[in-house]
């Protein structure tokens, strides 16, 4: 077999959104080797910088959209999804650069480094839904994972933000290793490790049947500890907690974009001939981080905390589409995820803000009476419990209304009942903290100080109009996330 | 009884070296995990790594064999051993590798092992020998997939390289 080199194959519209943010991180460690202890002026730029980056890549993603080109005869595809990934990831990266402008000095003083990794982690989540074989896949996915150990232990005097990042490690690392061991029985299974490879093989009956189930089984399990669904949640609160809270709302949305974006594309592209055999698997693990995850919310003191259970909840809705298998789950969970990004980063935002120096984490009790000392804090909170439990006309409501509407197509209508059921589980804790702050007195008169910014302010009026303007006017938005995916033989 | 039949009885020269290699994974593979010094962990870990290029050698993939013997062990493992000998609270330490979970974490890889074995067994494995191609010609097809299909794999592998070194500054470099 002679392998020639045919640069005719070397499209790099394909990665021109990643290229872009490379180029940017390597732009900002050259701007902190030029700091100096006398002149430090170049290092703050850094964040700067990113965040041009950020605008970049978003602005050469505008202009690579609507074409649907693979790279290298399928190591990697840029599509309408791939597409619409990355617009969410870059949103979630800027607005995670927003909140960390004043947050990180405080913690680490390396703060050039700490941009060009956010950076770096950022192009790890954009392959992801780009990587259209299980080898890009798993780079792709080791590149952002180990990116966000770092971030997550970045408090290196935080004896919680050290826990977070070595839990994460080590559960991750275990993961990463379900993962590569699944991508390699599918390799064993099916002969091939690109997706439209494996579907053509599953498709003609030619799969190793026993070694290709094995291989998915595994797969899930790899994806269910990046997206955190039950039973392979344990890290997420603790992981959540202890990283510095501009990390936790990055890597909340960033993670699960990206981890849900592959796993879609995984089981939608070359596996859909296994439908099957996956779909109830996938269905039962959905149902169970559903009840697990909200239920858990209700108990939690920390708003953190809260938080956390509250995302492993809302992966069981998404989960929800992706049991359902048909094409549209892929645009729901797409369109779901853009407005999580707004919502969730939104509500971390405010959590950050009523943090307390070096505490990294806010209480129930620090929402008490924030509608009287603080009404507009109170209320942008207000606007992200409302819109994270669905409540219409925000954002929420419209992504959970596809999601579920994906499961019924996939012929699953219990699945949705039971997600409807779950969330109105899920409105108690978030309503609650709504009642706290307009219903219950401050409960300590000194510590009513909140923590704003410039920038913070910045991230969360983008957050909030997110929020309310995706929600009202939601077919404007959708039009970027329908039909997103090129689907084998489609 | 006549010679192939008695033959049957004794695996092959071949099978015998694979039982050994499998033997040395498996017992010392149990030493890295599990043994209380960190020392003896990380020497169970070369002898891991050792006894899995033996595997890929008997696969005939002797450029990964060697690649393995040359990175993991003699750069990656020497790197723990060195890291370890210089810290002396890991050196002579001893630090139970069992936590109270022990017995679940027991029971489950226990149950993980059983339903693996149980796939081994369903598996219709292809009783054909796959024409490997020689060695040389291997290696040239190895190098030229690498700057063909798999450059961007390549590619995100050295980017994956810039994150470690990354973070590991952020990590190690003085507050």
């Amino acid at each position: 077999m002679e392998t020639t080199l045919d640069l005719s194959t070397l499209n790099l519209a394909v990665v021109l959104p990643e290229l872009t943010l490379i180029v940017f991180a390597i732009l900002v460690m050259a701007a902190d080797v030029f700091a100096t202890p006398k002149n430090p002026a170049p290092r703050q730029w850094t964040p700067w910088i990113a965040l041009a980056g950020v605008v970049a890549a978003a602005i050469v993603n505008l202009s690579v959209s609507g074409r649907e080109v693979t790279l290298f005869q399928g190591a990697a595809i840029l599509d309408k999804f791939a597409v619409g990934l990355n617009y969410i990831i870059l949103l979630a990266t800027g607005l995670g650069i927003l909140l960390s402008v004043k947050y990180i000095p405080r913690i680490n003083k390396q703060v050039g480094e700490y941009y060009a990794l956010t950076l770096l982690t950022a192009t790890g989540m954009m392959m992801m839904g780009a990587a259209l074989d299980l080898i890009t896949l798993f780079l792709a996915l080791e590149i952002f994972s180990l990116a966000l150990y770092i971030l997550s232990g970045l408090n290196r005097t935080s004896p919680r933000s050290t826990e977070a990042a070595i839990k994460y490690f080590l559960l991750g690392a275990f993961s990463s290793a379900f993962f590569a061991y699944g991508g390699a029985l599918i390799y064993a299974g099916t002969g091939t490790t690109q997706y439209y490879g494996i579907a053509q093989v599953t498709a003609a009956g030619l799969a190793n049947t026993p070694l290709l189930y094995a291989g998915i089984a595994l797969l899930v399990a790899g994806f269910g500890f990046k997206v955190s669904l039950v039973p392979f949640h344990s890290w997420t609160p603790d992981v959540y907690q202890g990283a510095p809270t501009p990390v936790t709302a990055f890597m909340s949305v960033g993670t699960k974009a990206a981890a849900f974006a592959a796993f879609f594309r995984v089981m939608l592209v070359a596996l859909p001939f296994s439908y099957g055999a996956w779909s109830m698997p996938l269905a039962l693990l959905a149902v169970i981080t559903m009840a697990v995850g909200n239920f858990a919310a209700l108990q939690q003191r920390s708003l953190k905390r809260m938080l956390a259970y509250s995302s492993i909840a809302h992966a069981g809705y998404i989960l929800t589409a992706l049991a359902g298998g048909a094409a549209e789950g892929a645009d729901a969970a797409l369109f779901y995820l853009f407005t999580y990004a707004f919502m969730n980063i939104g509500a971390f935002a405010v959590v950050m803000a009523l943090e307390e120096m070096g505490a990294e984490d806010a209480m129930q009790d620090r929402a008490k009476g924030l509608g009287k000392t603080h009404p507009i804090m109170a209320f942008l909170m207000a606007i992200f419990m409302f819109g994270l439990s669905g409540m219409p006309p925000l954002a929420g409501f419209y992504g959970k209304v596809l999601l579920f509407e994906a499961a019924v197509a996939g012929g699953m209508i219990w699945l949705a009942i039971a997600a409807v059921a779950f969330t109105a589980v899920g409105a108690v804790y978030y309503l609650r903290v709504i009642a706290n702050m307009y219903f219950a007195d401050p409960v300590d008169e000194s510590a009513d100080e909140v923590n704003r910014s410039l920038p913070l302010d910045v991230g969360l009026a983008i957050a909030v109009a997110g929020t309310i303007l995706v929600g009202v006017f939601p077919g404007f938005w959708m039009n970027a996330f329908q039909q997103s995916m090129a689907l084998f033989g489609g | 009884m006549s010679l192939p039949e008695m033959s049957a009885l004794f695996p092959t020269l071949q099978e015998v070296i694979f039982v050994l290699f499998a033997l040395l994974i498996a017992v010392t593979s149990l030493i890295a995990a599990m043994a209380p010094n960190l020392f003896h962990n990380a020497l169970g870990l070369v002898a891991t790594l050792f006894g899995i290029a033996g595997i890929y050698f008997m696969l005939e993939a002797e450029f990964v064999g060697v690649s393995q013997i040359l990175v993991y062990i003699g750069a990656i493992a020497t790197l723990i051993t060195f890291a370890i000998m210089l810290t002396r609270g890991m050196m002579f330490g001893r630090t139970s590798a069992m936590n109270r979970q022990g017995l679940a974490g027991a029971i489950i890889s226990g149950l993980f092992f059983v339903v693996l074995l149980g796939i081994v067994f369903q598996v219709p494995w292809p009783n054909v020998v796959a024409d490997i191609t020689d060695g040389e010609a291997l290696i040239a097809n190895l190098g030229a997939l690498f700057v063909s299909t798999y450059l961007l794999p390549f590619e995100l592998l050295a980017l994956l390289l810039l994150v470690a070194l990354t973070g590991a500054l952020l990590l190690a470099r003085d507050r």
